[in-house]
């Protein structure tokens, strides 16, 4: 009986208990990283935490750097991020960039083949529409009620309502690129409460109104130009952002608004900000201290790190014979290079090959003495240090760079059992005798006549000379000597015509090719030069033969190309090696040391920057927006002038047109993500106006289908919100 | 003394029994009085016997006086004391018994006969032979309509279970597995590659499989895609013996049976040479070695298990301890895992059985070394022209392919000995499994009966990785690289269930019916953290570079009310009906709660007094079933109701100014959220033919699933994501489960024993939108290597999951595939992303299993084996690895290693979603061969030792020319081989 008692018990227990354990099941989470809104709100700083991820939303993947909790899903998570979608879309459709990569229908943007089920295409449209979500959910949580409600005041309600701009900012940032890319797409506001319903689809011009009307909206409440926190943005990202609609309003509504593109291009032009000195300054890891950058996406290789962004972007450059520890990286994954329609911007007349001075046949074996000294460790095995006997009569030749103060000597053969000196520095050559010096730095004519045991050293200043040369036979272009490759160069505009090199600006010592063999010999013929051009005209003089290349050059600074083992012409898009390689963006600083780390770099990604903003007022002037046009040439000469260092590229009020503005922005912003905007609007994009290579798919490029000056919107959201209403002919 | 007494009558006994009379008869059925074969007549005490034959004759010569056995399955056994020479004929009548044996079902057990519901059990004597880490493989291929596939040759390695199909498609598809009582959270357990390898095989007693709905839905909301359970052997008083000793060990053998073809050093070097002959940067790659890659990371491993069991009775206390230790090394060189397993268990039965008190601890103390994986890859891909040493450089002295400034290449394959023996990647992982179940029938009303189960599952995981500073593949030539990692776990899973039962027979109406009401209370509960840096001792080091410390805690309730009605009229009809309601804390208020009933039928056909004329017939039983079950595994998120921000790590902050800030990220999620539900419908006939010496059933079913938890695109703006998890999407599987046993030899010295089943299944997607969209394709799904985010396979509606979707390859005059040429199949004269077709699916559509076991005296011979016919393969290691483009990578530059299929398809550039590389992956198999032999009483009486020899993977018959054909994902990556394994076993046991 005590046990029936006792079992009675239990079950009275149990139904005391069962109401409680079904209290259990309400739950909160217990990661303390995951938060209620209530909590998360409790704390003052968690609202510039919030703004911050709206910031994040272009720049990292997700809340784990480099990945492991992405913000959105369907995609590998640095394919996800949104600067790496906005590159493939903007460049890789483009003259300027090819992607070499199986991945998915990667290739699909180059060839102009794209379709409405592209994992990448709904990646940027989603990447879109989380930025806007997000920031719809930021403006939703900052409204007066809800701070209200919280009791925010103060100097933190003064910061909140700064931040709210921004993230109006931010939202018509994207819903620009929204419109840029897509067209027509669902409309959503802060007044769509997070939820399952349909949004319904806006029409383009409508959409650039709302864009237009926001910003115009925020303006007033945005910090002033220059006035912000690196990496926020400030009322001249609002102004280049208002000036881009603008610009573009015609591709986007049917009507010019190039008189208000104007306007607010002025508005930043008159900001402060100055233009950088070096244009490669642009593109490197400290580039956060250039003045130019309006408006920056940030990357950090310890804080902000991302398998998108510059990571991709210089990483993906790397391959070949390129060497990753010049771009401050562990390695290259050897993706998108450029095609020939970027170079010729730069090189003209590149399809005729670069380098077109002969190549040498194989040089002789020739008698030699060796040269050890102070320049190479006293070290008589090195045989790259010798003199020569052309004729093999006891009489050696040949040139070394000598620092002030090197000291040398001659050995007969790779030991110091038989070496000569000069002691008394008198002309003859002692057996054993003292070290010969020199006290000038700078390449030397060495000549030795061993059997009579005599020798002379002269100095020897190069220069370029001749007919093709702006200084015709009279003055001589200075070459100057790199000791790194032991050549003596100069870049040079030449002529048609010939050219001779000749030492310390006279005829005493010369060198022409005779039989134009690419060996040089003293007094030779001159060397042709068939087309005018600019050149990178190289001497090599020995040992032993005496050698010179001429290669096709640009003063342009901003032509940024590794063509070593790379093919111009691209015969199969997949191959690396084809196409030349882009070097304009590097994980290094300007003192040339690494950034923080190997893999994720430092490099911001600069979104607007003046010289833009300069291009765009000179455009917007051309195409009738007013404003002056002396002005914009000298916009367009600033860029000239620091890409050639003087004034010698600069261009005149004739040759100012809107082509030129087209090739211009190719040569100042290439890969900064432009183009594909750019070209629509010149209406060069689909067109047979103008074909670069695999355009459409085919090697010489094709005309393709007007249908893709936008995208398609992705199927799965034309599958999930019966609202949509798909692009034509998609 | 009186031991002594005993044996001296024995031995008087032997002395006047020395004379024999001989013994005559046939045997015969006492329900319809035909003769019986094969019926065993033993003298008892003694080693003579015999078996009648084909008409039931039988003759016997037996001591005058000895006790004579008539035994036979399935019927009574009847004993007859001879006296003299006589002629005896026996009837056997059908024992009860055997309807009586029972199965166990969820929250209790039924006696065969009475059974409603698809449920099959195997046990022990039934399992398969030589079977080593992973419990699963004890009855793969046992049982129809589950199809168990295991997932590698590693040590501990799991299985993929899937019984009639997988009904989900984001959710787990995995069937519920419940250990004595007690649900698990089949979630995985960090620092293991299977959590049900931490369970040691030879403490296994049953596995029982419930298919249908009718058998599973008492476990409502996990019910959806099987339940398996698992019963552990329990203390024994049968014989009332105080100590009974079980030691079982085996030593075993494991190879690999086939590796990938590759090129050697000089078919590689031949090869870039006719590619790359005019460029001379390209041949500057290649080196003068032929090195086997694969021969350097594989070895012939060996392995042992020792289990003793004691098991007996002290004062009324049935009890039962086990011990067991297992080492098994990987063929994957530096692969091991180590298991100390430990088990006591307590069987008392207090006031007059009235209390059956079962307590059960198993502790389990899993010690493993993870082989590095990656390296099967490498091996694969690794330049066979490249020595495996380079005595002196500082990456170990591995050969290493090096940058200009001597950096390795970092896209390059890696050393594949290097990636193996560089990285030590261990963990401990502790187990405890208890529970403690009451099962009390009252004494006022012994037709009540309460039972009370109190489990826990807990496991503790601490794991540790070591790279070396000097590792190529973990350089950093800026920090100093390397990995020093820890991380753990804790995970818990607490039970309370209690149950009443009502028991009672109705005789005036031929009625008995029993009635059981529960409920269930169940907390799962897991931490885990992880932290590392690069390797600080190393002499590279330079600077610290901690990842960011990750550590995480989640749990999650569920709470259940559930009931079950049983009927039986006659004993003939037997009805049943369950519910059970389930209440989950991983849904919101308004949607946590799933009602899932079931209700089934069964007639027994057989016991229609108008079918004693079918006399070779012995069971015909009709089982009609239909019921609901539900899944709420939806992945890792426990939350996924609830609005809620998560923050970020230090290193995807943004920077304002100089300052880096962590950042808050407010997340998707679907307020409505619920259940998935399956409904099932089950139809089945049980056979029996010549007394069951033939048997097996025949079974139909549809499950429908509605409402399929999916992680899929959701209207862009609508959310904080552009996927949830959320309810969308309908799904179908059709199929017929066939099987037959039979014993076509029953005799004394000689039994014959084979089965066979086959299942055939069809899974369609029957929805997926929301909205109905002729032009949505589906959801990409199928990962595969080669373009990152590549697929192969899609959910489409009107299509099997997973189906494969490609181009239609076009083929040359000699049967050669044409490189990038497509059949337009949408005919607009080009070939797009359009002209992919549904093309085939990984999944079989039919299984088929089958085993044999003969005994012959002391000897035993058994195999088993299963066939799959119908399911594909995507042979992703030629996709991949076999074209010309692959053998000179410019993004290092490297070189790799290339498949020999590049002479057959000719590929220069990868076609990666071609139809040419779907393969017919349909196999035969013969998992098991087994010889044993018995000695017996070979230290005295009742102890036995026996020896037993078993090959595991004999061979397998398949068209596939890859390692394996069967790949559950259908993707063939090269997956750690399955290992062929010879084993010897040695069992003892007095």
């Amino acid at each position: 009986m005590k046990k029936i008692i006792s079992l009675f018990a239990l079950v009275a227990t149990l139904l005391v208990l069962v109401p409680s354990c079904v209290k259990d099941l309400d739950t909160v989470p217990l990661d303390k990283d995951v938060l209620t809104p209530d909590q998360v709100f409790s704390d003052p700083a968690s609202y510039k935490a919030f703004l911050a991820k709206l910031y994040a939303g272009l720049s990292v993947s997700g809340q784990s750097g480099p990945s492991g909790d992405a913000d959105i899903s369907g995609i590998d998570e640095g394919f996800g991020q949104y600067m790496r979608g906005y590159f493939y879309h903007q460049q890789l459709t483009t003259d300027e960039t090819v992607m070499g990569w199986n991945d998915q229908t990667i290739k699909d943007f180059h060839g102009h083949v794209w379709g409405s089920g592209d994992n990448f295409i709904a990646a940027m449209y989603y990447r879109i529409f989380y930025q806007i979500s997000v920031a719809n959910e930021f403006i939703r949580e900052t409204t007066d009620e809800k701070l209200d409600s919280r009791g925010v005041s103060g100097d933190l309600r003064t910061q909140i309502a700064q931040f709210r701009a921004e993230a109006r900012f931010l939202r018509a940032l994207s819903y620009w690129h929204a419109l840029d890319l897509f067209g027509n797409v669902p409309f959503v506001t802060e007044k769509d409460k997070v939820g399952a319903f349909f949004p319904q689809q806006i029409q383009r011009a409508a959409l650039f109104e709302y864009v237009e009307t926001e910003l115009l909206a925020i303006e007033p409440e945005m910090v002033g130009a220059k006035s912000n926190e690196y990496g926020r943005a400030d009322k001249a990202a609002v102004w280049t952002l208002l000036a881009k609609l603008y610009l573009n309003a015609e591709v986007y509504t049917g009507t010019q608004r190039y008189a208000d593109a104007v306007e607010y291009s002025s508005r930043v032009i008159n900001a402060g900000y100055t233009l950088e000195d070096k244009y490669e300054n642009l593109f490197l890891a400290d580039n956060d201290q250039c003045d130019e950058v309006i408006f920056p996406v940030t990357f950090d290789g310890t804080y902000t790190k991302t398998y998108g962004g510059t990571t991709f972007i210089i990483h993906a450059a790397v391959g070949g014979d390129m060497n990753p520890a010049d771009f401050g990286i562990d390695g290259g994954w050897g993706g998108i290079r450029t095609t020939k329609s970027l170079v010729q911007k730069f090189y003209p007349d590149v399809e005729k090959g670069l380098k077109v001075s002969p190549t040498p046949k194989s040089v002789k074996d020739y008698p030699v003495l060796y040269v050890p000294g102070s320049y190479q460790d006293w070290d008589p095995t090195n045989t790259t240090t010798v003199i020569a006997s052309v004729l093999s009569d006891g009489k050696y030749e040949g040139y070394f760079y000598f620092a002030a103060g090197d000291q040398f000597k001659f050995t007969d053969g790779p030991t110091w059992d038989v070496n000569y000196g000069d002691t008394g520095a008198d002309g003859t050559l002692d057996p054993g005798g003292d070290n010969i010096s020199v006290s000038e730095p700078g390449v030397y004519k060495i000549n030795v006549d061993l059997p009579g045991l005599t020798y002379t050293i002269v100095k020897t200043n190069w220069g370029l000379i001749g007919d093709a040369t702006p200084g015709g036979w009279t003055d001589d272009l200075d070459m100057t000597y790199d000791t790194a490759s032991g050549m003596l160069s100069v870049v040079a505009d030449l002529t048609t015509g010939s050219v001779k090199f000749r030492a310390n600006d006279g005829w005493d010592i010369d060198f022409g090719d005779t039989g134009l063999d690419g060996i040089l010999e003293y007094g030779g013929e001159n060397i042709p030069i068939a087309d005018a051009g600019t050149y990178t005209v190289s001497l090599k003089v020995g040992p032993p033969d005496y050698t010179y290349t001429i290669v096709r050059s640009s003063f342009d600074k901003r032509a940024m190309f590794h063509s070593a083992g790379q093919n111009l012409e691209i015969n199969d898009i997949g191959t690396f090696t084809e196409g030349w390689a882009v070097t304009k963006f590097k994980n290094l600083r300007r003192d040339g040391t690494t950034g923080s780390n190997l893999i994720h770099t430092d490099t911001d990604f600069p979104m607007f920057r003046l010289a833009d903003v300069y291009l765009m007022y000179a455009e917007a002037v051309l195409r009738g927006g007013g404003g002056s046009l002396a002005e914009a040439l000298n916009y367009v000469n600033a860029l000239r002038t620091r890409a050639y260092g003087d004034d010698s590229g600069n261009i005149t009020a004739t040759e100012l047109k809107l082509d030129f503005i087209l090739d211009e922005r190719a040569r100042e912003l290439y890969w900064e993500a432009h183009r594909r905007t750019d070209l629509i609007r010149f209406g060069k994009f689909t067109t047979g106006d103008y074909h670069w290579p695999w355009k459409g798919n085919v090697p010489d490029g094709t005309a393709t289908s007007s249908h893709l000056n936008i995208f398609p919107i992705p199927s799965s959201d034309i599958g999930a919100n019966p609202n949509l209403q798909q692009n034509p002919n998609y | 003394m009186r031991m002594l007494l005993v044996a001296m009558m024995v031995a008087f006994g032997l002395q006047m029994h020395a004379q024999n009379v001989s013994l005559t008869g046939k045997v015969t059925d006492a329900s319809d009085g035909f003769s019986m074969p094969g019926v065993t007549i033993a003298v008892k005490n003694s080693t003579m016997g015999t078996t009648t034959d084909f008409d039931g004759n039988y003759t016997l010569g037996v001591p005058a006086g000895a006790t004579v056995v008539f035994s036979f399955v399935g019927y009574e056994t009847q004993e007859f004391v001879v006296q003299k020479q006589q002629t005896l004929n026996v009837a056997l009548k059908a024992a009860v018994t055997y309807l009586n044996e029972f199965v166990v079902i969820g929250y209790g057990q039924v006696r065969k006969g009475d059974a409603t519901g698809s449920v099959t059990s195997v046990s022990v004597k039934d399992f398969n032979q030589g079977v080593i880490t992973n419990p699963m493989d004890l009855i793969s291929g046992k049982t129809a309509g589950v199809n168990i596939t295991s997932n590698s040759g590693a040590p501990g390695s799991g299985s993929t279970i899937r019984i009639r199909g997988g009904s989900s498609m984001t959710a787990s598809n995995d069937p519920l597995f419940v250990i004595d009582g007690v649900p698990v959270d089949n979630r995985g357990i960090a620092g293991t590659r299977n959590p049900l390898s931490t369970i040691n095989p030879n403490d296994i007693e049953t596995f029982t499989v419930l298919k249908d709905a009718s058998a599973t839905a008492i476990y409502g909301s996990r019910a959806s895609n099987g339940v398996i359970i698992i019963t552990t052997k329990k203390g024994s008083n049968k014989d009332g013996k105080a100590i009974k000793l079980d030691y079982s060990g085996a030593f075993s053998l494991f190879t690999i049976p086939k590796k990938r073809e590759v090129l050697t050093g000089d078919e590689f070097r031949a090869m870039l040479t006719e590619k790359f002959g005019d460029k001379p940067n390209v041949l500057a790659l290649l080196g003068n070695e032929n090195t086997n890659w694969q021969d350097q990371i594989f070895r012939q491993a060996f392995g042992m298990d020792h289990n003793i069991a004691i098991s007996g009775q002290v004062s009324k206390l049935p009890y039962r301890v086990s011990l067991g230790y297992a080492d098994f090394d990987g063929v994957l060189k530096t692969d091991n895992m180590k298991r100390v397993s430990t088990g006591i268990i307590l069987n008392p039965s207090l006031f007059d059985d009235h209390l059956k008190i079962n307590l059960s601890a198993k502790g389990t103390f899993n010690m493993q070394r993870f082989g590095n994986e990656g390296a099967i890859g490498s091996a694969i891909q690794m330049d066979p022209t490249q020595p495996v040493y380079d005595e002196g450089n500082i990456y170990g002295g591995y050969w290493t392919r090096l940058q200009l400034n001597g950096s390795p290449v970092t896209q390059s394959t890696k050393n594949p000995l290097a990636l193996i023996e560089q990285r030590e990647d261990k963990s401990k992982v502790n187990r405890f499994l208890g529970n403690a179940q009451f099962d009390y029938k009252f004494h006022f009303l012994p037709e009540l009966k309460a039972n009370l189960n109190l489990g826990m599952d807990r496991t503790a995981t601490y794991g540790d990785i070591f790279v070396p500073g000097n590792a190529s593949f973990n350089f950093d030539a800026l920090d100093g690289g390397g990995t020093i990692g820890v991380y753990e776990e804790k995970k818990s899973n607490e039970l309370l269930d209690f149950t009443l039962t009502y028991a009672k027979e109705l005789s005036t109406i031929q009625s008995r019916f029993d009635v059981m009401g529960g409920y269930s209370w169940q907390h799962f509960y897991r931490e885990s953290s992880s932290s590392s840096t690069n390797d600080t001792t190393s002499p590279f080091f330079v600077n610290k570079i901690a990842s960011p410390l990750s550590d995480f805690a989640t749990e999650s309730y569920l709470v259940s009310f559930f009931g079950r009605f049983n009927y039986y009229f006659k004993d003939r009809y037997i009805l049943t009906f369950t519910l059970r309601n389930d209440g989950s804390s991983r849904f919101s208020k308004e949607t946590r709660w799933g009602l899932f009933p079931s209700a089934a039928l069964a007639w027994r056909i057989m016991d229609e007094a108008w079918m004693k004329q079918f006399d070779n017939l012995s069971e015909l039983k009709l089982r009609v079933g239909y019921g609901v079950t539900g899944q709420e595994d939806i992945g890792v998120n426990d939350y996924p109701y609830m609005p809620v921000y998560v923050y970020g790590q230090n290193t995807a902050s943004y920077q304002f100014g100089n300052e880096f800030y962590q950042t808050y990220r407010p997340g998707g999620y679907d307020a409505n959220i619920k259940w998935e539900e399956t409904s099932t419908i089950n139809l089945a006939v049980d056979y029996g033919f010549f007394r069951d010496r033939i048997y097996g059933s025949l079974e139909f079913y549809t499950r429908k699933t509605k409402d399929l938890i999916n992680f899929i695109p959701i209207p862009a703006g609508t959310n904080l994501s552009n996927y949830l998890v959320t309810n969308v999407g309908n799904l179908t599987n059709t199929g017929v489960e066939f099987s037959i046993n039979a014993k076509p030899v029953i005799k004394k010295d000689m039994q014959w024993e084979i089965g066979f089943n086959a299942t055939f299944n069809n899974n369609e997607i029957t929805k997926l939108t929301a909205i109905d969209d002729p032009a949505y394709l589906g959801v990409f799904t199928g990962g595969i290597s080669g373009g990152v985010g590549s697929t192969i396979q899609i959910f489409s509606v009107g299509y099997p999951s997973y189906s494969f979707f490609v181009f239609e390859q076009v083929y040359d005059q000699d049967g050669k595939p044409i490189e990038g040429l497509y059949v337009d199949r949408n005919k607009d004269g080009k070939i797009t992303d359009d002209d992919r077709y549904h093309y085939k699916k990984p999944a079989p559509d039919f299984t088929l299993g089958f085993y044999s076991k003969f005994d012959y005296k002391d000897w035993t011979f058994s195999f088993n084996g299963r066939a799959n016919f119908g399911n594909y393969v995507y042979d992703n290691f030629n996709s991949n690895n076999a074209t010309y483009e692959r053998l000179y990578r410019p993004e290092g530059p490297y070189l790799s290693n290339v498949g020999s299929d590049v002479n057959e398809a000719g590929f220069y550039d990868p076609q990666y979603t071609s139809d040419y590389y779907i393969k017919d992956g349909s196999f035969l198999k013969l998992d098991n061969v087994t010889v044993g032999y018995s000695f017996n009483d070979i230290l005295g009486k009742k102890t036995n030792l026996a020896l037993s020899a078993t090959v595991n993977n004999v061979f397998t018959i398949s068209k596939y020319n890859g390692i394996d054909p069967e790949i559950f994902s259908g993707i063939d990556n090269l997956m750690y081989p399955r290992t062929r394994a010879f084993v010897l076993g040695l069992n003892f046991s007095f």
